[in-house]
């Protein structure tokens, strides 16, 4: 098998990090391609592997009895399983499962801290970006108190647009009750009404973004901070 | 199991009705008046949305898989169900 190139990944951490970082990296990467519903890192289980995602999205989960809701989501920005390892805590209370499928990089635990315990410059980055998707959870708690439905939908279809090929957004009415945290009859009516206005069109089990703006509009700011934190420590690459 | 779909009457006309495209499967009518209440109260609770001005006026429309009317299930209704229970 070719060896893997810096240049060839998509993963937006990968891409970003120096090349001696990456050449720490590589030897231990391992491609897998994952799918819809696949868990990646289970609830108070030791973290063993860590994934960057280079297609494809993964959310992260509260994981309590009835209720599952979305608290973190991570695209081909991102790196799966960072946050208790490099905070130096061996396991989670979160889900974090494969919400699209894709492809990823993933990383043994002992082979990636020995990699990080070896570069300031490879931690530091990762810190930076551990810091991002702390903004983003706090980001997601706002838009649960401050928006209503319209709002919180644009911002949850906005940061899955900006994590997929294309436009269109493969997902049923009773996920995204599932992410939202709301009963999924409230998810159809929203739906209809973004279309009504013309934001996206949506197709059997499909939603097709149509203009950001317009749903950038509905959120009423809260979304693209993590964004462009990302953007600003990370790089927009 | 047979499977209901639970349309939401949000106003008048073709635009005030939220087909629900997905369904889900219940042992029967009964259950599915029961799913209708149960998303009734949470919606009434819990879900802020701008095209919904006052949820007592929304009613849950639940056909079967043929189309037909299962039932109707107006959200008034979840108060008169707690008072009774």
């Amino acid at each position: 098998m070719p060896q893997l190139q810096q240049a060839m990944v998509r993963n937006r951490l990968l891409r970003a990090m120096a090349p001696e970082d990456f050449a720490r990296l590589q030897p231990h990467l391992e491609f897998a391609a994952v799918q819809i519903r696949e868990p990646m890192v289970l609830p108070d289980r030791p973290v063993e592997a860590l994934f960057f995602v280079e297609s494809g999205m993964v959310s992260v989960c509260t994981a309590h009895e009835d209720t599952q809701i979305e608290v973190g989501l991570i695209g081909r920005e991102g790196l799966v399983g960072v946050s208790p390892v490099l905070l130096c805590v061996d396991r989670t209370p979160h889900l974090h499962f494969v919400q699209i499928a894709g492809e990823v990089l993933g990383i043994g635990r002992d082979a990636f801290c020995d990699a990080v315990a070896r570069s300031e410059s490879l931690r530091r980055l990762l810190l930076r970006y551990i810091h991002t998707l702390m903004v983003q959870a706090a980001q997601t708690a706002h838009a649960h108190a401050a928006l209503g439905l319209e709002g919180r939908l644009a911002r949850w279809l906005l940061m899955c647009h900006d994590r997929v090929d294309g436009d269109e957004l493969t997902l049923t009415h009773e996920f995204l009750s599932m992410m939202l945290g709301v009963q999924r009859a409230g998810v159809t009516l929203t739906i209809q009404n973004l279309e009504g206005a013309g934001r996206i069109r949506a197709k059997r089990r499909r939603i097709e973004v149509l203009d950001r703006d317009k749903l950038k509009a509905l959120t009423n700011g809260s979304y693209g901070v993590p964004e462009a934190e990302y953007d600003r420590l990370i790089g927009s690459a | 199991m047979p499977r209901y779909f639970f349309h939401l009457r949000y106003g008048p006309g073709p635009d005030g009705l939220a087909r629900d495209p997905e369904g889900d499967d219940l042992a029967g009518p009964d259950e599915a008046r029961m799913r209708a209440l149960a998303m009734a109260r949470d919606l009434i609770a819990r879900t802020r949305v701008q095209a919904v001005r006052d949820w007592f006026a929304c009613t849950f429309e639940v056909t079967g898989e043929d189309g037909r009317a299962v039932a109707t299930v107006p959200f008034a209704d979840t108060v008169t169900e707690d008072d009774e229970g």
